[in-house]
């Protein structure tokens, strides 16, 4: 296959990306191509080595590399061509890419159509400012992941976590299997930032303590980590002098967000959505640049792969259709607004002709709630948590009920009964 | 242990004492610079802001203040230096802004000056500087807080990365012949009647002349030889970098007395920081930020930029600005031989020291001639160094090219930055030992994810380009491993 013959060009080669791939090429679309930075295909997952993959989209528990083998193998059995140990350093508004690789230096084509998959980068120290000095040993949960479970490293012995998201309970239990100590995970927040699972299995389990609404207000350590200060926050988050207690420890993990990679996107132009920190995509996750469209964590940070494996096949399936010219698509007519309790939603903008899934996050956790969709839909939802994605589906019939001329419809995560 | 002989001894790394070193090297002369820590410009230096040929608020001085004319003199001295040392300088200006009508007697003052000192301490090369009004200011500079009501601009004010021009300096140095030896800490000096023996960590030096270089440690060491003639404050200030992202809310270095600055870097990042002496607080060497300060200089950033926000933080910092007595004028620097011990130079350069550095320099030269040194001119001193690549910046064709000479530049280890392998190991080439050190010299993990990705990657080609195991990589020297074990290390060792 030539460069210039392609007619789909994925971006990123994780789990979204294998999935986009996949798609495109069973929908039709005749030359495929699948661009990654590293050696090999299935981006982060290699480095999740635990379970908890899968259960939905394959009724079965996987660990990381399992359930990106499954897509791996797909990939080479649909004759996708991959283009490994190869950076796309360049997107233009035209679909122009520009990247580089050892082999062929410095390549540039134009694809008919280009799904990103990027996926997202973790927040640094720098991001949050933690005061004090700055030694070696402040490292993020996925730099720490990928040392223990692909380099074969362990980065410290007293370990102390800042954030409760999915990795850095993972990560706490993992250094602990590997005879580390975790001293502390401290997380700002009255709740997780991770799913309820993971609370369990990572630190109830293993008795690891979890100081809900704290924080690390100071690093020491000249050369290598050698304490932390946490200290109880407030109701706005701030620190409570007097609070204040000093835990020694020689490596400090962060596990404070995920923010999705989205440098080649605002190269080309494409307008992203200041809440996701990702593109702003109709149902067909195009986006606002004709012809590039984009799922996974790229668009927003989902928690759960399978929900990244669907939606990018659905970013997939409409690149090869934009491709094969099937139909001029274009950006819904319809916004979806968040309301109340509601923290975002992708699609940002439907067409009211299909169906789709509404992808959110509530802001706040509530308990007996009531998701409402404009007038024309609601629906009852026990538990709703911001660590959660939540998914309503909106079937085409349902859409119907729409008066005409309908430009905006708004959401809201109600409390039941009650005002 | 070794036992060295060296005629001129300088002690120190950074940008004073590798300007100098540069500068002696131009004449036949057998100089050694030692510098404690594991690379070039990782004290002071490495906290300053970028700003170089700083002038116009020097002028709040009087012309008898050693700095103000080291300033500017060193000003049309930068641009070519950084040209030989083939590393980027860019001329941004910069804009005192003024904020209501009592704040014009200050530029009107300044431009007085300006106008007295030109052609005495004021080289004629320095472009003038002038008042510029309110909508002027608006249409320069759009995303600025509107409530100024116009600025007193000085276009000579320039950026440029410090820390990248000592590493320059000090290879350029190396080059032409000065000995350096890093890892080197001078512990104790012994005066005698026409030599000094310094004890190291490394074995002992004798040498003719010291000059001491030692930025925040200048006292302790003038201290060692009891040559510490001066009284020196330690001013501490903060600095952080912003994301790139939203490096063009602003094009020049914007300030007031009272709100620090923000301004662009070289690599089209925002700065912003807490302008020196208002911050008279910090222990010495304590090198850590805090809270308070670092409110108070987003607060002073956003009421010049209200657009920067603490979210584009990528990286933050403090320096100590090493000042004289506050009583014989703050911002004065200590550029001379001690009245007390023959040969024994101090250079503490002050602030803004880099831009005075070029300066200092040359005046070395005067100084050790003046104390008996002779100083002949050395044919062979080559004033050109060559660039480091850097790949970000090529053209398409020149990407091509690279990467066909060495497949290494198509391999793109941080992703932030754009940086390749083939960068790497030319810094580790250069001299790169740590993961700070391939950082300041070719940038990755400088980028917004502060080398969440890029890390594991260059520790595995730092360690094989040095050949040691990844648990013997450090970020900065020491102590400072980044992967202490490896796997089931832990284990076995509970077992
Ligand atoms: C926040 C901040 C902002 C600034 N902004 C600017 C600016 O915009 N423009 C400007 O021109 N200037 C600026 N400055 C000032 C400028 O940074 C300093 O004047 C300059 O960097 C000082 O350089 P130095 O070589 O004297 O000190 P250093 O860079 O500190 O070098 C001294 C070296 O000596 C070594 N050393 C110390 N003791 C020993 C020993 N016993 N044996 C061996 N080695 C030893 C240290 O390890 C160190 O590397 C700023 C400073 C700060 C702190």
């Amino acid at each position: 296959m030539k460069l210039q013959d392609v007619d789909v060009a994925v971006i990123g080669a994780g789990p979204a990306g294998m999935a986009a791939a996949i798609k495109a090429k069973e929908a039709g679309a005749e030359n495929v191509v699948i661009m990654e930075r590293a050696e090999e295909l299935g981006g982060l997952l290699h480095q999740c080595v635990h379970n908890g993959f899968g259960l939905l989209y394959f009724n079965q528990d996987l660990t990381g590399p399992e359930y990106g083998h499954r897509f791996i193998e797909k990939v080479m059995d649909t004759g996708v061509k991959p283009l490994l140990e190869t950076m796309v350093v360049r997107l233009t508004e035209d679909r122009q890419i520009g990247a580089v690789n050892i082999r062929e230096g410095y390549i540039t084509f134009k694809p008919k159509s280009i799904v990103l998959a990027m996926g997202c980068r973790e927040r640094s120290r720098g991001a949050l400012n933690i005061p004090g000095t700055r030694p070696a040993g402040v490292l993020t949960a996925g730099t720490a992941q990928r040392y223990v479970n692909v380099e074969g490293f362990v980065p410290g012995k007293k370990i102390v976590i800042l954030g409760s998201g999915d990795i850095g309970m993972i990560m706490a239990r993992r250094l602990t299997l590997e005879g580390a100590h975790v001293e502390a995970v401290v997380e700002i927040l009255p709740y997780i930032g991770g799913l309820i699972r993971n609370e369990v299995q990572c630190l109830h389990d293993f008795e690891i303590p979890l100081f809900l609404e704290h924080t690390v207000t100071r690093i020491h350590g000249e050369e290598r980590v050698r304490a932390v200060t946490i200290a109880k926050v407030d109701g706005r988050r701030n620190p409570i002098a007097g609070t204040e207690r000093t835990i020694a420890c020689d490596t400090l993990l962060l596990s404070v967000g995920l923010i999705p990679e989205n440098e080649l996107s605002v190269m080309a132009g494409i307008r992203l959505d200041p809440v996701t920190g990702g593109a702003l995509v109709d149902e067909m996750r195009q986006t606002t640049v004709s012809g590039v469209f984009a799922g996974g964590n790229v668009l927003h940070v989902h928690d759960l792969v399978d929900n990244v494996s669907w939606e990018s096949e659905l970013a997939g399936e409409s690149a090869a259709k934009f491709a094969l010219e099937e139909k001029p698509q274009k950006q819904g007519e319809i916004s979806i607004k968040a309301g109340t309790n509601i923290r975002y939603i992708v699609p940002q903008t439907i067409s009211g002709q299909r169906d789709v899934t509404l992808y959110m996050r509530v802001t706040e956790p509530e308990e007996m709630v009531r998701i409402k969709v404009g007038d024309i839909m609601t629906k009852g939802i026990r538990a709703v948590k911001p660590s959660e994605m939540l998914k309503i589906e909106l079937p085409a019939e349902t859409l119907k009920k729409l008066k005409d001329g309908t430009k905006e419809i708004i959401v809201d995560c109600e409390k039941r009964g009650g005002k | 242990m070794s036992q060295i002989e060296t005629e001129v001894l300088i002690v120190g790394g950074g940008i004073a004492g590798t300007a100098i070193a540069r500068e002696l090297s131009r004449y036949k002369v057998d100089a050694t610079l030692v510098e404690k820590g594991v690379d070039f410009g990782q004290g002071i230096t490495k906290c300053s802001s970028t700003m170089m040929c700083q002038g116009s608020n020097t002028l709040e001085f009087r012309s008898e203040y050693h700095n103000s004319r080291l300033v500017w003199a060193g000003m049309p001295l930068m641009a070519p230096l950084c040209q030989e040392l083939n590393i980027p300088l860019k001329r941004i200006g910069s804009l005192e802004l003024i904020k209501n009508q009592a704040g014009m007697r200050r530029p009107e003052k300044m431009i007085r000056r300006f106008n007295e000192y030109r052609g005495k301490y004021i080289p004629p090369e320095v472009e003038p500087i002038q008042l510029i009004d309110r909508e002027t200011l608006r249409s320069w500079e759009p995303n600025l807080n509107k409530q100024f009501i116009g600025a007193l601009y000085d276009p000579n004010i320039a950026v440029n990365d410090p820390v990248r021009l000592t590493i320059a300096l000090a290879e350029n140095a190396r080059q032409n012949g000065v000995n350096i030896l890093l890892e080197t800490e001078v512990l104790g000096i012994s005066a005698g009647i026409d030599t000094f023996d310094v004890q190291t960590n490394n074995g002992s030096i004798r040498c003719r002349y010291i000059i001491n270089a030692a930025g925040e440690y200048i006292g302790k060491l003038a201290q060692m030889a009891n040559a510490d003639d001066f009284a020196l404050y330690p001013v501490k200030s903060y600095q952080a970098v912003l994301d790139k992202k939203i490096g063009g809310l602003i094009n020049h270095m914007v300030f007031t007395t009272e709100n620090g600055m923000v301004s662009p870097t070289i690599h089209g990042n925002l700065f912003f920081g807490i302008s020196p002496g208002t911050q008279r607080l910090g222990k010495a060497h304590d090198h850590s930020t805090d809270q308070k300060l670092a409110d108070a200089a987003m607060k002073h950033a956003q009421e010049l930029v209200p657009d920067v926000s603490a979210k584009d933080i990528i990286n933050s910092f403090v320096g100590f600005i090493v000042f004289r007595n506050f009583e014989i004028g703050w911002h004065e620097c200590t550029v001379g031989v001690s009245r007390w011990v023959p040969r024994f130079i101090n250079a503490s350069i002050g602030f803004p020291g880099i831009c005075a550095a070029p300066a200092v320099a040359k005046e070395m030269v005067e100084i050790l001639t003046k104390n008996g040194l002779r100083l002949e001119e050395n044919p062979e001193f080559n004033p050109y160094r060559e660039a480091m690549p850097d790949f970000s910046e090529l053209s398409d064709e020149e990407k091509k090219k690279l990467i066909a000479q060495d497949p290494r530049y198509g391999h793109v280890v941080c992703r932030c930055e754009t940086v390749t392998e083939g960068e790497i190991v030319e810094a580790v080439k250069r001299g790169a030992r740590t993961l700070d050190g391939v950082k300041f010299r070719c940038r990755p993990g400088m980028g917004r994810c502060q080398g969440g990705f890029c890390g594991p990657r260059v520790t595995k080609i730092l360690a094989r380009e040095l050949g040691v195991p990844e648990t013997e990589v450090t970020k900065k020297g020491g102590e400072s491993r980044n992967l202490i074990y490896k796997s089931k290390e832990l284990l076995e060792a509970q077992q």
